[in-house]
């Protein structure tokens, strides 16, 4: 059965979509496969960092008006 | 009733009976449905954290006739719409949406759609509350929320760290996502050479062309791109990757320039202390479940009200305090305190088809306490709103309310005062006293020690 998506995609957007992905997934396939255990050899994650935490210094505290 | 908003998607509509909160599914979901459950991705989702809980309850609960299921899902208290939501707020339900996505590709189905507003914050945590958001994927096919997504998250999130903090607010004008021409031309143009290029920059640009395409007699149509065979799984992870990189890219680097400014108390350590406690006393005797703490700054007062069994959003209208506040909440206050952004001279309005998407923020309230500290004076001196207005407005914000009175020789009245012409006879403690009793009984009333000001315990009238 097709999908049954009632949002207009854009034929436009479907297009480029289809072209990024294209071009993405070398890159990504490469980071998975031999960018992964040329990383793992290294010791090192094989994913980027995730975004890092508020730190404390970022905070103040202005009080009431 | 059937929920008045609930008419986009033709799979299903929320509806609700004896004020609880249902929604059916219609026959030509149902395969999807049933897919959804079977594969583990319902339970994953829900036992995660990342999608509202739902129940099975009996068909013939529906309002009509034909539907396939009818569910309950868990209510989530506080509704609140992307426009309102502070830049972290709304990365952190683009992430999750990602996630949701990416999930589901793992089992061969997709979200159909990536609305902003299918996703709702719950104790401090992005939920996605659309249970019918999922459809067996077809993964040689595009994926069809791809543009979705890009309007609704990655513009309003780009423009933010890049351009200004309020062009979120732009989304209460675009209620299905900034247009990716608007979003492109507004950018920086050092923002082409970077992770907006491929899915904003060039997207506009697709867009365009495909338009220009469209009109007909200008050039042959494009190639139906549903019947397109251009994708793949691994295609789509690539492109659900670059997308949470475009998005995780985007940050707001401490102490720039969205930072505006910060706002500075002008108590002394005593006057300070002296509203502390007659705050949190008249917050106890107020009770309650759900405060509105409104002109909440970075929230000093909102940790006061919030507690086991009681939430606060807290409205401020700058939308760099707002993110200041969420950022500086610890995780378990996340979880009984809401920032939002809110300008109350000019509050959400309804919006949407016949104005019954998307609620005003009155039609959300009354909460059971609006707390309305140094603020007055702002609505009263700063916009010129005539007392018996505010007070009508705080009456149907809460049930009860505590309000705080900061007399004209106060040095925050006379700094309002000091550029233009005081026109404001009215303003008075004895004004305040009037226009408030119109509205509301005093059940407390205490001055703030060391300073002019004085805090008021008040009940609504019956109307």
């Amino acid at each position: 059965m097709p999908p049954i998506g009632y949002i207009d995609p854009g034929s436009g957007s479907l297009l480029l979509q289809a072209l990024l992905a294209a071009i993405l997934s070398l890159p990504f396939v490469f980071r998975r496969t031999i960018g992964g255990f040329w990383h793992r050899l290294r010791g090192e994650r094989v994913d980027e960092p995730a975004p890092s935490k508020v730190r404390s210094s970022d905070r103040s505290n202005p009080g009431h008006s | 009733m059937i929920d008045p908003a609930s008419f986009r998607d033709p799979s299903g509509y929320v509806f609700r009976r004896d004020g609880i909160l249902y929604r059916a599914i219609q026959p030509m979901a149902s395969a999807d449905w049933t897919a959804f459950e079977e594969r583990g991705l319902a339970g994953e989702l829900i036992n995660d954290g990342l999608l509202v809980s739902h129940a099975p309850v009996p068909l013939d609960l529906a309002p009509l006739p034909g539907a396939a299921f009818v569910i309950q899902p868990l209510e989530i208290a506080l509704i609140s719409y992307p426009y309102e939501w502070a830049f972290s707020q709304l990365r952190e339900a683009a992430l999750l949406t990602l996630e949701v996505q990416r999930r589901a590709l793992g089992v061969g189905m997709w979200l159909r759609d990536a609305s902003a507003y299918n996703v709702q914050f719950d104790r401090g945590r992005p939920i996605l509350i659309d249970s019918l958001s999922f459809e067996v994927a077809d993964p040689s096919a595009p994926w069809p929320a791809y543009r979705q997504f890009c309007k609704h998250f990655l513009a309003p999130l780009a423009l933010m760290a890049h351009r200004d903090l309020r062009c979120g607010l732009l989304l209460r004008d675009f209620i299905d996502g900034i247009p990716l021409d608007l979003a492109a031309g507004l950018l920086p143009g050092r923002t082409r050479f970077g992770g907006l290029l491929p899915h904003l920059h060039l997207h506009a640009g697709a867009e365009r062309r495909a338009q220009k395409m469209q009109i007909p007699g200008v050039a042959t149509e494009p190639s139906a791109p549903r019947r397109t065979r251009a994708m793949s799984a691994t295609r789509h992870l690539a492109l659900l990757d670059s997308l949470r990189r475009s998005v995780e890219g985007l940050r707001l680097e401490p102490g720039g320039h969205w930072l505006s400014y910060t706002r500075h108390s002008s108590y002394s350590p005593q006057a300070a202390e002296s509203k502390h406690q007659i705050v949190e006393r008249m917050l106890a005797a107020a009770g309650g479940q759900v405060v509105w703490d409104l002109g909440a700054n970075v929230g000093t007062y909102s940790d006061l009200a919030a507690g086991p069994g009681r939430q606060v959003i807290a409205f401020d209208q700058d939308p760099s305090v707002v993110e200041l506040h969420w950022r500086n909440l610890a995780p378990d206050a996340r979880e009984s305190v809401l920032p939002l952004v809110m300008d109350l001279t000019n509050p959400s309005p309804a919006l949407g088809w016949a104005h019954q998407e998307r609620r005003s923020l009155l039609e959300r309230g009354p909460a059971d306490v609006a707390l309305a500290l140094a603020l007055v004076h702002h609505l009263a001196i700063g916009n010129n709103v005539p007392l018996p207005r505010v007070a009508d407005v705080l009456a149907r914000s809460g049930r009860r309310l505590v309000v705080e009175f900061v007399p004209r020789e106060d040095p925050m009245v006379q700094h309002l005062l000091a550029s233009r012409r005081d026109i404001f006879t009215e303003y008075s403690i004895d004004g305040f006293r009037a226009a408030f009793g119109e509205r509301f009984v005093t059940l407390d009333e205490a001055p703030v020690s060391d300073s002019l000001r004085t805090l008021f315990l008040m009940e609504r009238r019956p109307a």
